[in-house]
């Protein structure tokens, strides 16, 4: 009688649980699906028609918008997922590969928009590239006008997001290659006279490549509607389809609202269209002829092209590392005009003025990570118990949570956004936490469920015959068991959180903004100083969250064992 | 007087203000009323919270909207939170959504930085506080609305009491006078300069606030009749008279800074460029921005303004209070203290912001008079004197227009 109530409980807590998820996901997708066609009886129209496509497709400069999504995502994802290959390729036989995760980790742990404004401090006119070779090579005792970032055709736009992604990459990729033995597969290709690239390519990728499938598509969705890298990055005449809707959602048109609504759906068509011609590509290059072109031609040592691919990644690693660099460098120098090399004096008072005016931004962007990790890292936990007490094993619906990762952010936050603004918020702070958790619950479940789902049921078996209930046995004994990937998550969690620019853009409506926000802005009118100051908290915070986690699995491991 | 005037016609205007405005004001009994309504206003603004939609991008005036939110909070216990605006016309969209959704009180937005076509969308769209409030703010007296029209029109539209004016701005550039020795002050002069030194000119994208004036001020310059700017923009009778700006634009724009492919988000983005020398001009709206920036340290010492030779826009910007502020009160009381002599000489001086009072110094005590007299100006800013040619801002109807044309020629087509 009591478990039967028991059971009740947790199946109507799993369905409430289920819907919190569920309403927002629905209300975001409709809010900008049925405006899309001129319906949205809010604002008094209600009527279904296609005029907004029409509309839409007749916009100065709407296709070129359109083709550079389209072109940033596929070229991004593409060329990101196969310089990741080549450089675990390149060190998986080293002793270097043990130390892949530390070295990337604090790069996949940076924001998004530190890596494009590291690209514009670097390559601009004025930037630290040209600096270097003027004026004794160049004879520029001025910037040179010639060299466009960003530039027309979205290049520097695919380069940032590639130095983003790789790490990503790699990363998924070690810990698929975990899963399967694959010293052992890789030596027997090797054995069958194959070139490290060939075997890598038929025996190892296609293992990885199955358990890193999600990730790539997450990917996709995210670099065809990325708007934070391409307001920075992304030209502007016109840019990509994602800042376009942006600005046509803000104008003060009355139709603008139905028309940005128009163009979100349009977004989420072109992810749609790109994650279908990827599917294509997977059949394409899973036929045989590419393997005949992997093992006969590719099989002969290619020394050369090798040495090239692995050259063009060490020098992406280090782009990424001297545009970071060349940010701090800024935030802390004084009259530092062209063309000299170095800063002429480095002070901290653009440092102390920064943070004494932002540093209630500084604290709100930890405290809301920090919130919605730990909100998020619980969430998840509670579910996969209640579904453990419900004997759920297959779920086929668990999928639903990571809708968010495919709609669009930009036409998501759209379509809440008619919503939310029927509310009487007094504080924005409470939606932005709720908002960000579907951002962040993704994560946290690739990251917790597994390992959750996978203690041994024999352990929990002997804490029941020992007389735990069920609230000590995943206190005591679960939590304990699964505290690294806790931990893991957290951090994550963190990281995604402090990182979100658009949710936080559209949900906290300028009343509450975060380091990214404020960095963004920065990077777009301030002054070099300030936004290298922005820079530096935004790269110092991510690793201090990183080196914390690390310290507290390493202490809680020495107690545990 | 801020507007120069040319003709007598003006001045019969302005004669017949002053008699309209005796009529209107018939002091003794006005005051003492507006004394008691004000009590009442302060009593239901304290302990208040207002959102302060402004546009941020700016240091300097962020510190000053800083500073101004401290007193107040001092003097009549109102938090107000500065809202970071980087368009004021994505406030304007947000209060039109607002309305558009019933939402009558409580909007998000209590006060707005606002001029010219916002305010004339706003008050097309019945989206503003609406019954003269600014007359019954006890500063409103230092300002001299009978001899100073501008005070009441926004780009040619009445005012009718909606938005208090805050300060004066007026287009400007500025050059390094180390490399350039006189630059050029007119649109043709500047067309030339702009060809011969490829790569080195640029404005802020429209539909930026700075980069749209700018594209205005070249129209005005090359409009063959100026009168027609100041009524309603008609397509089938106006469209050619643009086409001067348009065939400018097309001889200029492949030698504008990247080929005319890339443009700077807005005014601060180009002063970094004049620092770095990528380009040679900068253009603001703030006469002392130049100065400000120097002792920012972020331009070098030898830079100076200056204005074409037959002037340049002027304009007043204005606060306005949304019809659905949730603190009205608050929001007027606030507005009270920035146009008070105290925040306006703070506003004015050059170290703080350096944006010229809307105060008429002949309505202040002596003391204050003297205060306003002595201020120092900054380096690189241009006298009364030298500012004395001003244009008068087009019919906001045109605005729209000349942005969406130039988006769609050069803002897209790459």
């Amino acid at each position: 009688m009591e478990k039967k109530l028991y059971g009740l409980l947790a199946k109507v807590l799993a369905i409430f649980l289920g819907i919190l998820i569920i309403i927002p996901i629905i209300f975001g997708f409709i809010g900008f699906f049925l405006p899309s066609f001129g319906y949205f009886p809010i604002l008094g129209k209600s009527e279904f028609n296609l005029n907004y496509f029409y509309i839409s497709f007749n916009i100065a400069g709407i296709s070129k918008s359109i083709i550079m999504s389209l072109f940033t995502g596929l070229g991004s994802t593409l060329l990101a997922l196969f310089f990741s290959q080549v450089i675990l390729l390149y060190f998986f036989k080293t002793r270097a590969y043990n130390y892949i995760k530390i070295i990337i980790s604090p790069l996949i742990a940076l924001p998004h928009i530190t890596m494009a404004i590291g690209l514009i401090f670097l390559f601009s006119p004025s930037g630290l590239f040209f600096r270097l070779f003027s004026p004794w090579l160049t004879g520029f005792d001025r910037p040179p006008n010639f060299f466009i970032i960003p530039d027309e055709y979205g290049f520097f736009l695919i380069l940032g997001l590639i130095l983003k992604e790789i790490p990503f990459f790699i990363l998924v990729s070690l810990s698929a290659i975990q899963q399967f033995s694959a010293r052992q597969i890789f030596d027997l290709g090797k054995s069958l006279q194959n070139s490290n690239f060939s075997s890598w390519c038929i025996l190892i990728f296609p293992l990885i490549y199955k358990k890193i499938r999600l990730v790539i598509f997450i990917v996709i969705a995210f670099t065809a509607s990325v708007v934070d890298m391409s307001l920075i990055l992304a030209p502007s005449t016109p840019s990509t389809l994602a800042i376009r809707i942006l600005q046509i959602y803000q104008s003060s048109d009355i139709d603008s609202f139905f028309i940005a609504s128009n163009l979100a759906l349009i977004q989420l068509l072109i992810i749609i269209i790109l994650l279908l011609s990827w599917m294509i590509l997977e059949r394409i290059v899973e036929h045989k002829l590419f393997f005949i072109f992997f093992t006969k031609i590719l099989s002969f040592r290619i020394f050369f092209l090798k040495n090239l691919i692995f050259a063009s990644a060490v020098i992406l690693f280090s782009l990424s590392v001297l545009g970071i660099f060349s940010s701090l460098l800024w935030g802390f120098s004084k009259n530092w005009y062209f063309p000299s090399f170095f800063p002429n004096s480095i002070d901290i008072d653009t440092f102390i003025n920064f943070y004494n005016e932002n540093k209630f931004i500084v604290f709100i962007s930890i405290f809301i990570s920090v919130v919605v990790s730990f909100l998020s890292s619980l969430l998840t936990i509670i579910w996969v118990e209640l579904m453990d007490i419900l004997k759920m094993k297959k779920l086929y619906l668990e999928w639903i949570i990571f809708i968010p990762l495919f709609i669009p952010q930009i036409s998501f936050l759209i379509g809440l956004q008619s919503f939310i603004i029927l509310f009487n918020f007094d504080s924005f702070l409470i939606p932005l936490i709720i908002i960000q958790l579907f951002y962040v619950i993704p994560y946290s479940f690739i990251i917790l469920a597994p390992s959750l789902r996978e203690i041994k049921k024999d352990i929990i078996r002997v804490a029941a015959s020992l007389g735990k209930n069920r609230f000590q046995r995943l206190v005591q004994i679960k939590l304990p068991i699964i505290m690294s990937s806790f931990l893991t998550s957290f951090a994550i969690g963190m990281l995604v959180s402090f990182s979100l620019y658009i949710p936080v853009y559209f949900i906290g409506a300028g009343r509450v903004t975060t380091l990214t926000v404020e960095a963004l802005n920065l990077a777009l009118s301030g002054s070099r100083q300030d936004l290298g100051v922005a820079t530096f908290f935004q790269i110092i915070i991510p690793i201090l969250i990183l080196i914390t986690v690390v310290y507290f699995n390493k202490k809680m491991s020495k107690w545990r064992f | 007087m801020l507007i120069n005037i040319k003709n007598n016609f003006v001045k019969i205007f302005l004669n017949s203000c002053i008699f309209f405005s005796l009529l209107l004001f018939n002091f003794p009994i006005y005051a003492h009323e507006r004394n008691d309504d004000w009590k009442d206003v302060l009593k239901e603004a304290s302990g208040q919270t207002i959102y302060f939609h402004a546009w941020g991008g700016a240091k300097n005036i962020n510190s000053y909207i800083k500073w101004a939110s401290d007193e107040v909070k001092k003097k009549y216990d109102i938090t107000v939170k500065h809202v970071k605006v980087s368009d004021t016309a994505n406030v304007v969209a947000k209060i039109l959504s607002e309305k558009n959704v019933k939402k009558n009180n409580n909007g998000t937005v209590d006060l707005v930085w606002i001029n010219g076509e916002n305010f004339s969308f706003m008050k097309t769209n019945d989206l503003l506080l609406n019954e003269k409030w600014i007359f019954n703010s006890p500063n409103s007296k230092f300002l001299d609305f009978a001899n100073n029209p501008s005070l009441l029109n926004d780009f040619g539209i009445p005012t009718d009491g909606m938005e208090m004016p805050w300060g004066v701005s007026q287009l400007n550039f500025y050059y390094d006078t180390k490399y350039i020795k006189s630059p050029p002050k007119s649109a043709l002069e500047l067309k030339n300069y702009i060809i011969r030194n490829k790569g080195r000119f640029t404005f802020p994208q429209p539909p930026d606030f700075v980069g749209t004036s700018f594209l205005k001020q070249i129209l005005i310059e090359l409009i063959s009749d100026r009168n027609f700017l100041k009524s309603n923009y008609i397509a089938n009778k106006h469209e050619r008279e643009l086409d001067p700006l348009w065939q400018w634009l097309e001889e200029v724009t492949p030698y504008l800074w990247r080929n005319g492919k890339n443009y700077p988000s807005n005014y601060l983005a180009m002063t970094e460029l004049v620092a770095e020398r990528e380009i040679d001009f900068g253009i603001a709206f703030n006469i002392a921005h130049a100065s400000n920036s120097i002792s920012e340290g972020k331009l070098s010492n030898s830079v100076r303004s200056y204005i074409h030779d037959k002037g340049t826009l002027a304009n007043v910007h204005f606060l306005a209070i949304p019809y659905n502020s949730s603190n009205k009160a608050a929001s007027r009381a606030f507005v009270d203290f920035l146009i008070s002599p105290k925040a306006q000489i703070k506003k004015q001086n050059k170290d703080f912001w350096g944006d010229p009072s809307v105060i008429s110094v002949n309505k202040l005590s002596q003391n204050w008079r003297n205060k306003f007299s002595t201020l120092p100006r900054g380096v690189a800013t241009l006298t009364n004197q030298d500012l004395k040619m001003k244009l008068e801002e087009p019919h906001p109807s045109w605005v729209k227009i000349i942005e969406d044309k130039w988006i769609k020629k050069y803002g897209s087509s790459n």
